[in-house]
């Protein structure tokens, strides 16, 4: 109890710390360049001067964060990438040759372009129409709870409640997989899932998408909430249909948030191993790069040379999407 | 929402579409449930669905021991119940492990030289013999049983009767309430900035976040480690504190943050920020009266997720705040408990509902401020 | 703000708990079954408020038990030793050791890995009087110095780590009672064991079950067999030429172990659910097919550890038994090897406490006190055998002290890489089919690759 009070005190200071900065830092600029009540010449200077500043005040502390907890580690992988592996003797381009002609490699590469084509859309797809779905029944938000439900379950519980379902039994046997067991009540030849050659990426691919979609299905959910009722209740009066306004109507008006909501996941789709490393640990041909990556970063005492390579082809293949996703920025902010 | 489809058959559609979605993403969690409720020897045996009604069993288990053998006329007779009081039917039962079916309830089975096993259906089983039962372990009686239902809150007592789990459980809250508040309220003025605010560098730092919510948590763990050490070493405190993590949290959380805050900002009507900005505000102002409000949305779906990675993480809190017992998370508490090579799905399974709970508490808590109300009202 | 946040920082850092005498669980001086000089001897060490920090794969029971072990050199010395027990052990270590925030002493649950740190300087050496130390107590003591000595940071052999805690491979577990029925006999040799697969089969049953499923370390259960059916296939010396690559993964006799053990495993009739279920089955439910009604299977081999994956119910020593995993007949010169492994104390940060901790670890008394808590082998000759808890590791440990040849795991030996992840990936796609040639020659490509480096 005694910890509880001094961890919400110090929550409260630590809150009260962040929110005093903004509020003293903008405050304290105000007062230096005041903009009210002065010569005109006067308040067009401090304007200038304050527009100039403020940016970097709102911005201030994300960016010390974003420098310390994640670019300097990035530049420090960068530089352990040409290392070997005890991170002293300088080996050069070695790691990088080592990666193209490593069979693992191309097959991390080919699983998650699969994964990337397959978990983004679907769980994008599944959210919005369960968002969308969802808000026009009495029990939606009972059965938003359900959707939602997987992603607060741990990947440790998520793995084992999969291994109930895809676990597999020779025939003749009692199955404890549900799925088998279902193929065995129809009288077919129950398969072992996991083992089964390309298919195996697919069924792993199934448990990603039934953890996001609860994550697409909120944040689409909110954004489907903030269209103007006068807009859905002009088509409605113009005589259009349940599907056409959801096509023509809400689709467009949400689609900066479904592209960030595909943008999410498919980074997240990029940096997923937990899934993989609990059901199968790449065996089977199931390997992905992020799996990959942590094997050769930690286990087996780790080389993190090795290891960094795989992380920096991860971070170059979110380049098309950052530039898309630049693009649209630009778009966004023309004419402000 | 839609008045004018009320009476259509969509409507009936719609329901049936969630109904059926709904159930198929429910089946997985209700396995997890069904399981955590059951015996443990028993999930590696039989199908979480079949513990939901009576199913025929078979099992194997001893009768009372020779020591406890009494004599009747001239006969040693052992005798108990095969079932120790459980409720179910004996359909067969045998001696040998070759024949486990052998004979129906109720039937008298002659084993050797005399010596006779008879089990009824409610479990009742006698052993007779002309000479004394020897040896010091009970014999087995193999037999097949209709059993109802059981489930048993074991696991549930296992978990929750262990060592340190609520303090490990205020541990993870302390870790995980300014983990979450902290990213959001610097992740709110960074995307306000990055949405309406006019400055050079935009566009650059717009890219730079979407480039760094790729960064692999686990690539910075080390060089992060090390700078926790020198800063640690340097001002002569321990580098696994509270403050430690809630930064670490913060800084991995950022760039979904602002991202997805950004994105949320952006698309709020420009007429209200223009007309502030004509009367005078200044962007303080205009982000503490009007966008923070008008956020509240996607604050509280942000809030939902920070969250839920927080309260799930075990990596960052194993390589930032330790495992000492006032730093020990309630997912490290829980590992813990399932001893040195896992596989202890009894407790595997009621630790997951059990920090299921808070999640889905902090769900339900924000879901109201998951409306349209607060935007709507403001617009026009 | 910094500021404020690094105030915060110091009140919250809680201050090191205060040292508090557990109960010690056997009385000191009480029993004598225990060797109690060498806990009196401890008392020459003043580490009075020195706080030693220990990390280690025990969690659970283990960790409790091995608390209790400590709590004899906190009450001797006055040291206040802290141990943390973690699961994920293999990357939490390499994190730390890189990180700089290693504990005093850790242990390796593989030799392996723990040489993979001793390279890159990150292991401290120890004294050589803790080698003469365990090179005159430990049976077969010049192998378990050998298994501890690696090449440092300048390319030196270094002795790093005290074995503490042993596992025994070569076991074949069984229910006595399901042979009694079927009226099988243990088999003696290879052949017999060969003859008996056969027998069940032949009588309608299913001989064993093989589980090679172990979440993110699938396919181990494998390289237990391999190794043990190399050790009694070849003498020691190729198991050594293999475990450096000097015997290549792909010769003929490796292959032919590989083939050996697909023998077992890759006939449909001797496994239970079938060949193809084997890599997708749990290493810790297989065990469970002894015990349930009818048998799935009749026998299981697996390491001693594998009793703590049994039902509740079943009473080892009364429902479950075990037999040493034979020798070829036809091979008499081989005499009987066994398999094993263990748990290697090294210092990670020095300090004389460390010092003597690991010292420590490697008297009887520190044997002892886990032995008589159950689930522990001592290789230790002056440990007790009567304090172990129960026949079955008593014999376990007779075994492993009888051992004509001991080997050490030779997957826990081999570079991580291998060990712990071509040689498993290598098993699990022999069992899916993939011919063991093949196998073999891919496991040798990914060695070779890595000696590059």
């Amino acid at each position: 109890m005694e910890q509880l009070a001094s961890a919400l005190v110090y929550m409260v200071i630590g809150v009260s710390v962040c929110a005093f900065y903004f509020y003293g830092s903008n405050f304290l600029l105000d007062k230096l360049f005041p903009t009210k009540n002065r010569a005109v010449t006067i308040v067009a200077r401090n304007l200038r001067i304050t527009t100039r500043i403020r940016p970097w005040l709102f911005l201030g502390p994300a960016i010390i964060f974003l420098t310390f907890y994640l670019f300097y580690p990035v530049v420090d992988s960068i530089i352990l990438s040409f290392y070997g592996r005890a991170g002293k003797e300088f080996v050069g381009l070695s790691n990088y040759s080592w990666l193209f002609s490593n069979d693992e490699f191309l097959e991390s590469f080919r699983n998650n372009m699969m994964w990337l084509v397959v978990v983004p859309t679907s769980a994008t797809f599944l959210g919005l129409v369960i968002a969308s779905m969802t808000d026009r029944i009495w029990w939606g938000n009972i059965a938003k709870t359900l959707i939602f439900m997987p992603m607060a379950i741990s990947f440790v519980g998520a793995s084992v409640i999969w291994k109930f379902i895809y676990d597999y039994q020779s025939a003749g046997n009692t199955q404890i997989g549900l799925l088998n067991a279902i193929v065995v009540f129809f009288g077919g030849e129950p398969q072992n899932w996991i083992s089964m050659p390309f298919w195996n990426n697919f069924f792993l691919m199934v448990i990603l998408i039934w953890i996001q979609t609860g994550f697409a299905m909120v944040i689409l959910s909110a954004a489907l909430r903030g269209i103007p009722d006068e807009t859905i209740e002009a088509a409605v009066l113009d005589g259009a249909n349940g599907i056409q306004i959801f096509f023509k109507i809400m689709v467009p008006q949400i689609w900066g948030t479904i592209a960030v909501v595909w943008t999410t996941i498919t980074i997240l789709v990029l940096k997923v191993f937990d899934i993989v490393l609990a059901m199968t640990n790449g065996q089977w041909n199931t390997q992905v790069l992020a799996n990959q990556m942590f094997t050769w970063m930690f286990r087996g005492g780790g080389d993190f040379g090795r290891g960094a390579v795989i992380a920096l082809v991860i971070m170059v293949l979110v380049t098309p999407i950052m530039i898309w996703n630049i693009r649209r920025a630009n778009q966004e902010m023309e004419g402000r | 929402m839609i008045r004018s489809s009320k009476r259509s058959p969509l409507v009936y559609l719609t329901h049936a579409t969630v109904l059926f979605l709904v159930i198929i993403w429910t089946i997985p969690t209700a396995g997890l449930f069904i399981s955590s409720l059951r015996d443990k020897d028993q999930l590696a045996v039989s199908g979480w669905w079949t513990a939901l009604s009576t199913s025929t069993h078979m099992e194997v288990d001893r009768a009372e021991p020779p020591s406890n053998q009494v004599q009747e006329s001239d006969h040693f007779v052992i005798k108990g119940n095969i079932l120790h009081g459980k409720s179910g039917k004996i359909s067969k039962f045998g001696y040998s492990s070759l024949h486990p079916q052998a004979y129906k309830a109720g039937e008298v089975a002659q084993i050797r030289n005399g010596q006779t096993l008879q089990v009824m259906p409610n479990g009742d089983y006698v052993l007779s013999s002309p000479t004394q039962w020897r040896g010091r372990n009970g014999k087995r009686i193999f037999y097949t049983a209709e059993i109802p239902p059981h489930f048993t809150l074991n696991n549930y007592k296992v978990v929750l009767g262990a060592d340190g789990l609520g303090q490990s459980f205020i541990n993870s809250l302390t870790v995980t309430i300014p983990a979450t508040v902290i990213p959001i309220l610097i992740a709110a003025f960074a995307a306000y900035a990055l949405a309406w605010m006019r400055f050079p560098g935009r566009a650059i730092l717009v890219a730079s976040v979407v480039g760094l919510l790729v960064v692999p948590l686990q690539m910075s763990l080390i060089p992060l480690l090390k700078s926790y050490n020198w800063i640690g070493d340097l001002f002569g405190v321990s580098s696994k504190t509270y403050v430690g993590i809630w930064l670490a949290h913060t800084g991995f959380g950022l760039p979904l943050a602002i991202y997805l805050l950004r994105n949320y900002i952006v698309g709020l009507p420009s007429e209200i920020i223009e007309s502030a900005r004509v009367d005078g505000a200044s962007d303080f102002d205009i982000f503490r009266k009007i966008i923070l409000p008008l956020s509240f949305p996607a604050l509280a779906s942000f809030a939902i997720f920070q969250f839920l990675w927080v309260w799930n993480d075990l990596l960052v809190a194993m390589v930032f705040l330790g495992t000492s017992p006032d730093h020990m998370v309630l997912t490290g508490q829980l590992r813990q408990l399932m001893g040195s090579l896992g596989g202890n799905w009894g407790i595997l399974t009621a630790s997951a509902f059990i920090t299921i709970i808070i999640p889905l508490c902090v769900f339900f808590g924000l879901q109201r401020f998951l409306v349209r109300g607060l935007l709507a009202g403001s617009v026009k | 703000m910094k500021k404020s946040l690094l105030a915060a920082a110091l009140a919250l850092s809680f201050s090191a708990h205060s040292v508090f005498a557990q109960d010690l669980i056997f009385p000191p001086g009480k029993d004598t079954r225990f060797n109690w000089s060498s806990y009196d001897a401890l008392k020459s060490e003043h580490l009075q408020g020195k706080k030693i920090t220990v990390f280690g794969p025990w969690t659970g029971d283990e960790k409790t038990r091995f608390e209790n072990v400590i709590a004899y050199f906190e009450a001797a010395t006055g040291a206040d030793v802290v141990y943390d027990g973690s699961d994920s052990f293999e990357q939490q270590i390499v994190i730390d050791t890189q990180g700089g925030s290693a504990p005093n002493v850790s242990i390796f649950p593989q030799p392996g890995l723990a040489s993979d740190l001793a390279a890159k300087g990150y292991l401290t050496p120890l004294s050589e009087k803790a080698k003469e130390g365990v090179l005159k107590d430990y049976a077969a003591g010049k192998s378990w110095v050998k298994l501890a000595t690696f090449k440092g940071p300048h390319h030196k052999d270094h002795f790093y780590g005290v074995f503490y805690r042993a596992d025994l491979k070569s076991l074949v577990w069984y229910s006595p009672d399901n042979f009694a029925d079927a009226g099988y006999q243990v088999p003696k040799t290879m052949e017999q064991l060969k003859a008996l697969t056969k027998q069940i089969v032949a009588d309608g049953g299913t001989p064993w079950c093989i589980g090679l499923g172990s979440g993110a370390a699938t396919g181990w259960p494998a390289t237990d067999w391999v190794e043990d059916l190399l050790l009694r296939m070849q003498p020691p010396s190729v198991y050594d030429g293999w475990v450096t690559n000097k015997v290549k993964f792909n010769d003929p006799r490796i292959v032919d172990a590989i083939k050996e053990f697909g023998w077992f495993a890759r006939n449909n009739k001797f496994v239970y659910g079938g060949t193809s279920a084997v890599g997708t089955t749990d290493f810790r439910d297989s065990p469970k097919g002894l015990f349930t009604s009818p048998p799935q299977c009749y026998m299981v081999k697996q390491a001693s550890f594998v009793t703590a994956f049994f039902p509740k119910d079943v009473e080892v020593g009364v429902d479950a038994d075990f037999f040493y995993f034979p020798p070829f007949a036809s091979k008499k010169d081989l005499g009987r090897p066994v398999e094993g492994a263990g748990t290697l104390a090294t210092i990670t940060k020095d300090s004389k406490g460390a010092h003597d901790f690991v010292n420590f670890l490697r008297s009887p008394i520190a044997h002892e006190i886990w032995m008589a808590q159950g689930g522990f082998l001592s290789p230790d000759l002056k440990a007790n055998p009567a304090v172990y808890s129960n026949d079955i590791e008593r014999r376990e440990g007779k075994i492993l002290l009888d051992a004509t040849t001991f080997r050490f795991d030779a997957s826990d030996l081999m570079p991580g890489r291998i060990g712990a992840g071509a040689f498993w990936t290598g098993m699990v796609n022999y069992i899916n089919g993939e011919p063991a040639k093949d196998v073999a020659n891919d496991i040798q490509k990914t060695w070779d690759a890595l000696k590059k480096n």
